[in-house]
């Protein structure tokens, strides 16, 4: 479509608008277009850096504790180890929060759950599995009542051992994960 | 004094023939045979006339060999005496069945319900059979059984099948592993029950009730568990827990490990209480070992579990003050940073933060650092004037006097027959403490008393929390005054195998009664270990306990109560 189309010019300058491109693409499809092609054009350009500049300096995270890893998780929200000042908070529903941490052992009869979870937070989102539990089962690795797998059910960035891990490693881990969306290396690719 | 043998000689008169085989271990302890068809009359005697007030537990045990099955009913008394009566009951294990003591005692009824759903054996006359821990599919498959043939199971989450219901949700279906597929052990018959779901929409009356969920995962919930209330308008008429989300097996697991790797489990039941899960589990071995603890290891054990209570109890607390003040997150920060110097103090002893490992059989891993009874005290005299602070933030405050007195009242009755222990029951006014009522370790020697509170309600379980800090504080300071020198291990080597035997220890958890049963067949690992945790008799007791107050209340009481899911499903 061009612009003589919808606002009557001269088709001269309408042939002239056609050859600007914009990031390669014609000029003329940038102004009249869907919201699709916006975001083709954000997913090649530079915007796209900005965005997730801000999308890694606002990972809120998904109170969630599970295992001994939860009570970790509480210390690491709180006032000791301040989260926030990575513009990391703990929030406590799905549909406010970016990063999902999962922090223990997932069983058969919670694996459902935790999947409605992940289903309920909204894009742009991220997984990570925090301690033995989240990445393998741990020690309870051969009960008959314990998810091994977590990987193949969530697309998870950053694994984070350790029987609980410390607060520290959280932080780490956080930071990991803020590297990898401003490098557009995370799993979802954003 | 009521001693077992006493409480002994009166069954045997009063039932004679009933007790077939019987064993006094101690003046405490009471191992009795009693005989299927008179356990509940037994049990109805030893309540009414003998002060056994107290239900403590069910445990049930395979004995695959002897091809029976037992069931062990635990008894004991709210202070009129110190007696803790094991009394068991053999079933055959083709069609295991026993007598129900859920109409006798209220709190028997989840520990009936966990028997059954783990070892299929049938109560006769319960109320109601579901399953309580394990999803639907493990339901027939008796799991804990010595001959489930779906342990070790090392592709459950491969085997599963995404299916998504009618609804829309995603759910999970996994077929049974090929092992069971072979041996034949899939049920081919499944029980037949009404699901959670089903049982609760049968509880709606009227038009203008709904259900509302507050779970798996919630911010009031320490861990994943379900709270559905039955609500009209702001009343709640009726309330249903559901729980296993985070049910793990360890006590499967425990018995497919030697018995110095089952210790790593107990720091993993409850991870905020690993310490007093330690000593519980190691003191029970000790017991079938009849080792002696050196005084020194005596001393540091306290100081440790007596830390640990303290930094329990704050954490519990801040969970709560985030629970009923919205924005109240201030106090909680606060209770953060000071437990983390008492985190701090312990961590340099055992190492760990979470989950120490350090309490070994017969004595502990290490000796205190250098330095470390400096160190303590002044943490100690910082926590002391902290929680000061927050016993007279908490009383004069009036907004909070108006948000929780007279919240979730339990009377001192109603608590002993809902079986629950701890500080919600301290609160209460009845002074029942492990530390004095089954003594363990050098706290006869130690001069502290038993925090009571007087209503009952969720502000008195609050401040009873805060004031046994206090009260521990003053413990541990005794003990660092009176530590001796000495060795920190008995002498005596630690066998791999412990020799055949039983035994029931009781601790006083930060959230209650916690006690272990530990069975040895004289084999490198344990034959049966149950856990009878704090946690669980006070979820039991929540869901009546939110019959009729309001919405917003129920998170008050919920929080109060300072529940660890992970310690109740275990």
């Amino acid at each position: 479509m061009g612009i003589s189309d919808v606002i009557p010019v001269p088709v001269a300058v309408d042939e002239e608008i056609s050859k600007w491109t914009i990031f390669g693409q014609p000029v003329a499809d940038v102004w009249f277009t869907t919201t699709e092609k916006i975001h083709q054009i954000i997913e090649m350009g530079p915007i796209k850096n900005i965005f997730n500049w801000g999308r890694k300096n606002s990972v809120y995270f998904l109170m969630q504790p599970m295992g001994c890893c939860g009570v970790e998780m509480f210390v690491f929200g709180a006032a000791p180890y301040d989260c926030t000042r990575f513009g990391c908070m703990p929030r406590n529903t799905p549909r406010q929060t970016d990063v999902m941490i999962i922090s223990g052992y997932i069983t058969r009869k919670y694996l459902p759950v935790i999947k409605n979870l992940w289903e309920q937070m909204v894009e742009p989102k991220w997984c990570v599995a925090i301690g033995e539990c989240a990445i393998s089962g741990g020690p309870f690795y051969d009960s008959y009542n314990i998810i091994q797998n977590t990987a193949d059910y969530f697309p998870i960035d950053v694994f984070v051992p350790g029987c609980p891990p410390r607060p520290e490693q959280f932080l780490e881990a956080l930071m990991n994960l803020q590297e990898k969306i401003k490098q557009r290396k995370d799993k979802r690719g954003y | 004094m009521t001693t077992a043998s006493d409480v002994l000689s009166a069954v045997q008169s009063a039932f004679p023939g009933a007790v077939l085989e019987s064993r006094v271990e101690s003046d405490r302890r009471l191992w009795a045979t009693i005989d299927s068809n008179s356990i509940v009359d037994v049990c109805k005697h030893l309540s009414e006339k003998l002060n056994f007030d107290h239900y403590s537990g069910a445990a049930g045990v395979d004995w695959i060999a002897r091809k029976e099955m037992e069931v062990v009913e635990i008894m004991a008394s709210h202070g009129a005496h110190q007696v803790v009566a094991m009394l068991k009951s053999k079933t055959p294990r083709e069609n295991p069945s026993v007598k129900s003591l859920a109409n006798l005692f209220w709190n028997a009824n989840w520990y009936e319900r966990e028997i059954w759903e783990m070892f299929g054996i049938n109560f006769e006359g319960h109320p109601g059979l579901y399953p309580l821990l394990l999803g639907d599919e493990l339901v027939g498959v008796w799991p804990w059984r010595k001959d489930f043939k779906g342990y070790p199971d090392l592709t459950t989450g491969q085997r599963a099948v995404e299916r998504p219901t009618s609804e829309g949700y995603t759910e999970y279906f996994i077929p049974p592993t090929p092992a069971e597929i072979e041996a034949g052990t899939v049920p081919k018959e499944k029980p037949k029950y009404p699901s959670f779901r089903e049982r609760e929409e049968k509880e709606i009356k009227s038009d203008s009730e709904m259900i509302m969920h507050m779970g798996p995962q919630h911010a009031m919930l320490p861990g994943p568990f379900l709270l559905d209330i039955l609500i009209e308008g702001e009343r709640v008429h009726k309330a249903f827990l559901d729980m296993g989300y985070i049910h793990k097996g360890i006590e499967k697991i425990m018995e497919n490990r030697t018995w110095l790797q089952g210790l790593t489990y107990t720091d993993r039941m409850c991870y905020v209480a690993s310490l007093s899960n330690n000593e519980c589990y190691c003191g029970a071995i000790e017991k079938i070992l009849g080792l002696e603890v050196p005084l020194r290891a005596q001393y540091i054990r306290v100081i440790l579990e007596e830390l640990s209570r303290i930094q329990s109890h704050l954490i519990g607390t801040g969970e709560f003050m985030t629970l009923i003040a919205g924005v109240g997150y201030a106090p909680w920060n606060f209770m953060i940073i000071d437990r983390e110097s008492i985190i701090s103090l312990i961590e340099s002893v055992t190492g760990a933060r979470l989950t120490h490992t350090f309490v070994r059989f017969g004595g502990v891993r290490n000796d205190l650092p250098e330095g470390f009874s400096d160190k303590c005290r002044s943490a100690l005299k910082y926590i002391e004037s902290r929680t000061k602070e927050y016993i007279e933030l908490f009383e004069q405050d009036p907004i909070y006097h108006m948000r929780m007195e007279n919240v979730g009242v339990l009377s001192p009755d109603r608590a002993k027959r809902v079986g629950i222990s701890g500080p919600p029951l301290r609160a209460t006014g009845v002074a029942y403490d492990m530390r004095k009522e089954d003594p363990i370790l050098v706290y006869p020697d130690l001069d502290f008393k038993v925090v009571t509170g007087t209503r009952g309600d969720s502000a008195d379980r609050i401040d009873v929390r805060l004031r046994e800090i206090l009260e521990s504080i003053h413990i541990i300071e005794q003990c660092l005054d009176r530590i001796p020198a000495g060795p920190i291990k008995t002498e005596t080597k630690v066998p791999k195998k412990i020799p055949a035997g039983e035994a029931y220890y009781r601790v006083e958890d930060p959230r209650g009664e916690m006690g272990m049963y530990v069975i040895s067949d004289g084999g490198d690992k344990p034959y049966r270990v149950k856990v009878r945790g704090p946690v669980y008799a006070t979820l039991q007791t929540l869901p009546p306990l939110l019959e009729g107050v309001y919405i917003a209340d129920a998170v008050a009481i919920a929080g109060s109560m300072d529940g660890c899911p992970s310690e109740a499903d275990r």
